[in-house]
């Protein structure tokens, strides 16, 4: 499907301290983010994001970027102020069979007496690196009209 | 109809289009149930190699009886489910295939999406303390445990079922008691429940049984036993789980509801018109009477709660021939106004996809448009929004065989 993350995005997803928000879109466009922590990635190089009230704002806005092709965006943000953003679209949502039920133990392991209402997978479709310094860099190098003068004043 | 074929009728594609505010899986999944589907040896084998079910007892279709293992059914990428088998309309159907290592539906040789079979539950395999297969007494959709504790109807008797219906025949195939016994159930529900994560719903359906001092009293009291057997595995009064039975009168739903932890009650009209309804369901029209039918599943809102109380139909059936509507667009009016008539009073109707079974008096005839299916579908959906019907009991997850209800997932 997708290649595999970039060891820095892994390292990401998988520290706990990193954290994770998901934006999703409904049909008129109003954007919806939540803080989502148990977003993580699988072995296809997809993200796997786990949602537990199943009528909740999230999963509707999933369902809806499934059905008509919108994308999500995921922030990740690490504990040294470093900043990824993942767009991807939600490629499955997975109710039953033997991967919900692992991820369902999983939850109610952790989180005691919750439930499951639905493994998402996102495809990624970009990663972007939005830490200040890359993007500055990035801003400074493609835009050198881009500047107010009384940065490069003579002293 | 009148299984004329004198329009064109657009395809899957054709109607993807045309609808882009609808779901294009919802419009998928009502195209396969129309046009049912086919599996392949590489289907079949991957299904056998994956866990999959491939062995199933229903009232309607049992699969594996004669040596016919298929997979029991599809899921969709969208985590819906499609209820189907391989059964011969006057269409092509689709094909389950497996390609490049995924299972995928074709459509004319062509790939239309992915998709899953569905999952074998680990209670299948068990044996009840009489010695019954589990797999008899209760199968499985993706997240629902189906029990059917009675295989006949005895609207049959006299010959005056439902013409859709094929209980009749398949229950004269299927050689198995008509009755499942409490006690297996109760042991199947508790093997079930050891999976964690595998049922969020229980449902039971059965034939209607006529006799008893009050009319169906006897399908009655199959039912308060049989949920009394399912409550002793919960240690809540209630439990997740609908009814889909005969219209009992009130005071008959009342002793359900006092004495058995079900939460919802389903009894279908089948069709949504006095005159059709009578033609179509002759024994209904005789024992109870469409008005009266109807009034005692508004009644039962009363005691179950808004959202907990609907009403199936199959859709399309209005149109068979002869006696059916004349065009789709006068169906479609009649059925949404009437449709309406049941929002009023807090009651949801569902429908289904009218695929005439072999054994069923209507085998053969020819089913609407797709396009149809998701103007009805729309429809009911919209009425559900305007009355501010919810649709838990009967979504895409603790039922999965309504197009319409699975239009609830977006909220609008
Ligand atoms: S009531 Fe009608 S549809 Fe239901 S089982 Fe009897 S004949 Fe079939």
């Amino acid at each position: 499907m997708t290649a595999k993350f970039a060891e820095n995005v892994m390292r990401m997803l998988e520290d706990e301290r990193t954290v994770k928000v998901l934006t999703t879109v409904d049909s008129s466009g109003t954007p919806h983010s939540v803080v989502k922590n148990s977003l993580r990635s699988d072995e296809e190089g997809n993200i796997v994001c786990l949602e537990l009230i199943e009528s909740s704002r999230t999963n509707s806005n999933m369902t809806g970027s499934l059905w008509f092709g919108r994308k999500v965006s995921i922030l990740l943000v690490g504990r040294d102020g470093s900043s990824l953003q993942i767009k991807g679209r939600p490629y499955k949502c997975v109710v039953a069979g033997p991967v919900f039920e692992a991820h369902y133990r999983e939850t109610r392991k952790q989180l005691g007496n919750v439930d499951l209402g639905a493994v998402w997978i996102i495809a990624p479709d970009e990663i972007i690196d939005e830490s200040f310094e890359t993007r500055w860099r990035e801003e400074s190098d493609a835009h050198p009209l881009r500047k107010h003068l009384d940065r490069i004043r003579a002293e | 109809m009148k299984n004329n074929e004198d329009f064109h009728e657009l395809s899957y594609k054709e109607v993807v289009e045309k609808y882009p505010d609808v779901s294009p899986f919802v419009i998928l999944k009502a195209d396969i149930q129309r046009r049912t589907v086919t599996y392949t040896p590489e289907a079949v084998e991957a299904a056998a190699r994956g866990g999959y079910q491939l062995q199933s007892r229903g009232i309607f279709t049992s699969i594996g009886r004669d040596g016919d293992f298929f997979p029991v059914s599809l899921m969709l990428r969208d985590g819906s489910s499609v209820f189907t088998s391989p059964v011969r309309t006057p269409r092509e159907p689709y094909a389950a295939d497996v390609v490049d290592g995924k299972k995928v539906i074709m459509d004319g040789g062509e790939i239309v999406d992915e998709v899953d079979f569905w999952y074998m539950p680990d209670y299948m395999g068990k044996t009840t303390s009489s010695g019954r297969p589990m797999w008899q007494v209760a199968s499985a959709r993706p997240q629902r445990m189906d029990i059917d504790p009675y295989s006949y109807c005895h609207f049959w008797d006299d010959g005056k079922g439902c013409r859709y219906c094929n209980m009749s025949s398949h229950f004269k195939k299927d050689a198995l008691p008509a009755r499942i016994d409490a006690q297996d159930v109760y042991e199947t529900v508790r093997e079930a429940l050891k999976q964690d994560g595998r049922f969020c719903y229980i449902k039971l359906t059965a034939g209607s049984i006529l006799s008893g001092e009050e009319l169906f009293d006897d399908e009655v009291n199959m039912y308060i036993e049989i949920l009394q057997a399912i409550g002793k595995n919960f240690r809540t009064r209630k439990f997740p789980s609908q009814m889909i039975s005969s219209a009992f009168s009130l005071s008959q739903l009342e002793r359900v509801y006092e004495q058995t932890g079900l939460m919802s009650y389903t009894s279908d009209i089948e069709v949504l018109n006095e005159e059709k309804f009578a033609w179509i369901c002759p024994g209904k029209q005789l024992k109870v009477g469409y008005r009266e039918w109807k009034k005692r599943i508004f009644d039962a809102v009363g005691i179950f709660g808004k959202g907990f109380v609907n009403s199936g139909i199959v859709g399309g059936v209005e149109l068979a021939g002869p006696g059916g509507f004349g065009s789709e667009d006068e169906a479609l009016r009649a059925t949404l106004e009437e449709a309406e008539d049941f929002a009023v009073h807090g009651v949801s109707v569902v429908h289904c996809v009218w695929v005439p079974y072999p054994g069923s008096v209507f085998y053969g005839q020819r089913t609407p448009s797709l396009e149809y299916f998701v103007r009805l579908s729309k429809g009911l959906h919209d009425l559900r929004v305007r009355y501010d019907l919810d649709t838990d009991m009967d979504d895409y997850r603790r039922c999965g065989n309504h197009p319409d209800t699975d239009l609830a997932r977006v909220f609008t």
